[in-house]
């Protein structure tokens, strides 16, 4: 479906991304991962030709980007926003004939999607009217309203509260059935982690893990010590057999060294801690990217 | 083309339904018109009272003649007198000082209208105060001094043994009245306030119509950069297709201003039978503002798309404004010779065409030469302002934050 080949984009000085790969699949949700300013979202920008790359090659189907390619993305930047004085239905019409779509058709499927975020009544109201949280969903249905194969979600679910998260989350799982493919950017591991199929981990403009998130996980994949105590957890990263370890108030999560006694492990955290849980499993996508990124080593060079 | 039809309608519609949008398209006229009519009106109109005036005379001769001059010369509708004239004398030992402190107080007590004080007597050129509070009709001040400059000459006339009868055959009485040629031979009364005015009205009319639409393209282009809407527009149709929307949108919108003003203004000329020009000169400004309107689309968003903030704009804004400004400044000097090299020569920019055709056109049609070459010269420059734009609208519009300098944004232009 989209296929982005040795991306690189460079501001004045300062290499934003630089020779980012990644290919995304029909009906798969695609996450690009990276902490604040790592170049996720001019990586999407220059997908969406919004920014000319100054490298690198990004194919739809295998042909170039073009205007027909424009009707088939969906887009949802970062920064939210609408025209606050125009009407909501008025608004939604105007972006889907900006992707080719005919009013008429346009005007049944917007109802539709307003019918499905309870926003059908008031159609009539001007933007500003609306909460935040509302004007978010209308511009979620702006930049899905043409059917479009690809949606490109730049943080989707910031500004959101629970109800709507699980909302717009079913909302991607219904699209991807259907074959869509969905790219969405955020910085929040756990929810990457939970929602998507492949990943691309962006650090400081470069790629640092990418692929499946099994696969990606089964390359880092030595399990984990999952736990959580209470009492007074900061003598773990000291512990003998322990590679790393993120330790939070009260659980932790320890990447052990090859040859780490699990046992022995166990024993001591028991004499020392209230343990309530604990659990061997697959690292988290956290802790994979601060092993990644703290050790340069095992991440540079694993761009899929 | 869809595309850029969906953003034209977009902007025309949006645009069009706003209030500053309604009130501009029918206050401008009303403005405009007040501003011709109402002056003239308002200097004509006749008193419906009468009004008392005051004369201090400390040589005694004029006063009295001349009041009553002014009493039996005016009266009002209802067959009244329109002034009653005070001979203000004072006290035998009160100073002039003295006497004008006391009639000023008068007159801030509503007992006068204003007063008049004869310095000298009949036999020198003499010095007149007249003092009110209001000095705004023209009328009663040009009355006083007709009055006065009638009573001294009879006075002077009288001492030298001149009869009252040859002094008035000695009088003359001129009205000048002028007629406007045109080329076609045709001749029409000129009236220079009326003609100017016009002239004037319309320069205004162009300017309004450029600037609110040029502001608002500038708004919306900014609003679409700071909430970034503009990624989303980007990424759904191509630069030259969005550009392309907003000035068709915005040119539609200009037009439906020119089209309701231009069908009041016939609907005046019909209804009231003032005909503010022939229609060859309308049709000939419609033209040119057509033109300036399109021109000047271009050159905001040129100008306007780098910028990311309001105050940005509104800088940039002002310097077009001022651009504008120049044909409306040298209006006065342009009636008295419209001919002049100069002003043929700024007719020739064109970022002052247009205003400087809408001044030109009703005090003297220009050359048929000039016109053409004028008109060719717009069409150019429109080509050449619209391509220059879209180039810089290209990355300008996508650009945040510091605006770029002058050379960077040629090096735009320049790349293509």
């Amino acid at each position: 479906m989209l296929r982005v080949q040795n991306l690189r984009k460079v501001f004045s000085t300062v290499v934003a991304v630089d020779d980012v790969s990644f290919e995304v699949e029909r009906g798969e949700i695609f996450g690009l991962l990276g902490p604040n300013g790592a170049g996720k979202t001019t990586t999407i920008r220059a997908i969406l030709n919004i920014l000319p790359a100054d490298a690198g090659v990004i194919t739809f189907e295998d042909q170039p980007f073009s205007d027909q390619t424009r009707n088939q993305v969906g887009y949802l930047p970062e920064e939210r926003g609408l025209y606050r004085k125009s009407k909501i239905l008025d608004t939604i019409l105007y972006f889907a004939e900006l992707r080719g779509m005919k009013r008429a058709v346009a005007r049944a499927e917007a109802l539709r999607w307003l019918e499905r975020f309870e926003l059908a009544d008031g159609t009539k109201r001007k933007i500003e009217e609306l909460s935040k949280g509302n004007q978010q969903k209308v511009q979620f249905i702006t930049s899905v309203i043409h059917d479009p194969s690809l949606l490109i979600l730049d943080e989707p679910f910031s500004g959101l509260d629970p109800v709507n998260q699980i909302l717009f989350k079913d909302i991607f799982q219904e699209l991807r059935q259907q074959g869509k493919a969905i790219i969405f950017s955020t910085h929040q591991m756990d929810q990457a982690e939970r929602l998507s199929d492949s990943l691309c981990l962006i650090h400081l403009g470069r790629v640092v893990l990418g692929g499946s998130v099994r696969e990606v996980k089964k390359r880092y994949g030595k399990n984990a010590l999952h736990i959580e105590f209470e009492g007074d957890g900061e003598f773990i990263p000291s512990l003998q057999g322990v590679q790393r370890s993120i330790v939070y108030g009260n659980a932790a999560e320890l990447d052990l060294e090859p040859d780490a006694r699990v046992s022995e492990l166990v024993g001591i955290l028991n004499s020392r801690l209230a343990l309530r849980k604990l659990e061997l499993r697959e690292p988290s996508l956290e802790s994979i990217f601060l092993q990644a990124v703290g050790a340069p080593t095992a991440g540079s060079g694993e761009g899929a | 083309m869809k595309k850029a039809l969906a953003v034209a309608r977009w902007e025309y519609l949006e645009r069009v339904k706003t209030k500053a949008f309604i009130i501009g398209l029918f206050l401008t006229p009303i403005i405009m018109i007040s501003m011709m009519v109402l002056p003239t009106l308002l200097a004509t109109q006749e008193d419906s009272s009468t009004k008392a005036i005051g004369i201090i005379d400390r040589t005694g001769e004029l006063a009295r003649p001349f009041a009553e001059k002014m009493e039996s010369r005016y009266t009002l509708k209802n067959g009244l007198p329109n002034y009653l004239v005070q001979v203000i004398a004072g006290g035998r030992n009160d100073s002039l000082e003295v006497l004008i402190r006391e009639t000023d107080q008068r007159i801030r007590n509503g007992e006068l209208e204003g007063y008049c004080i004869v310095r000298g007597g009949a036999a020198s050129d003499t010095l007149v105060d007249y003092r009110s509070l209001s000095l705004g009709d023209f009328i009663l001040l040009s009355r006083v001094e007709e009055n006065l400059r009638a009573v001294i000459s009879e006075k002077r006339a009288a001492a030298r043994g001149v009869s009252p009868l040859l002094l008035k055959e000695l009088q003359v009485r001129l009205d000048l009245k002028s007629v406007k040629l045109s080329k076609t031979g045709k001749e029409e009364e000129g009236d220079f306030i009326k003609i100017f005015l016009s002239a004037y009205i319309f320069m205004m009319m162009l300017f309004m119509l450029i600037v609110g639409s040029g502001q608002a393209l500038v708004r919306s282009v900014i609003e679409e950069k700071s909430n970034r809407i503009v990624e989303v527009l980007v990424s759904s149709c191509s630069p030259t297709q969005l550009m392309a929307g907003k000035v068709l949108g915005l040119s539609a919108l200009g037009f439906t201003q020119i089209g309701v003003w231009a069908f009041l203004g016939i609907v005046g000329t019909i209804q009231f039978g003032v005909q503010v020009m022939p229609p060859w000169s309308a049709l000939l400004l419609i033209v040119y503002f057509i033109l300036g309107y399109l021109f000047y689309a271009g050159v905001f968003i040129a100008a306007g798309s780098p910028l990311s903030t309001e105050q940005a704009a509104q800088q940039v804004t002002s310097y077009l404004v001022l651009v504008l400004l120049i044909p409306i400044v040298i209006a006065f000097p342009a009636m008295k010779n419209p001919d002049a090299g100069w002003i043929r020569i700024m007719t020739f920019v064109p970022f002052l065409t247009p205003t400087m055709m809408a001044l030109r056109i009703p005090i003297q049609m220009p050359a048929a030469w000039e016109i053409l070459a004028t008109v060719l010269l717009m069409i150019v420059s429109i080509w050449g302002i619209m391509v220059a734009a879209g180039r810089i609208f290209r990355v300008g519009i996508l650009m945040t934050g510091k605006a770029p300098n002058i050379a960077e944004i040629f090096r735009w232009i320049k790349t293509g």
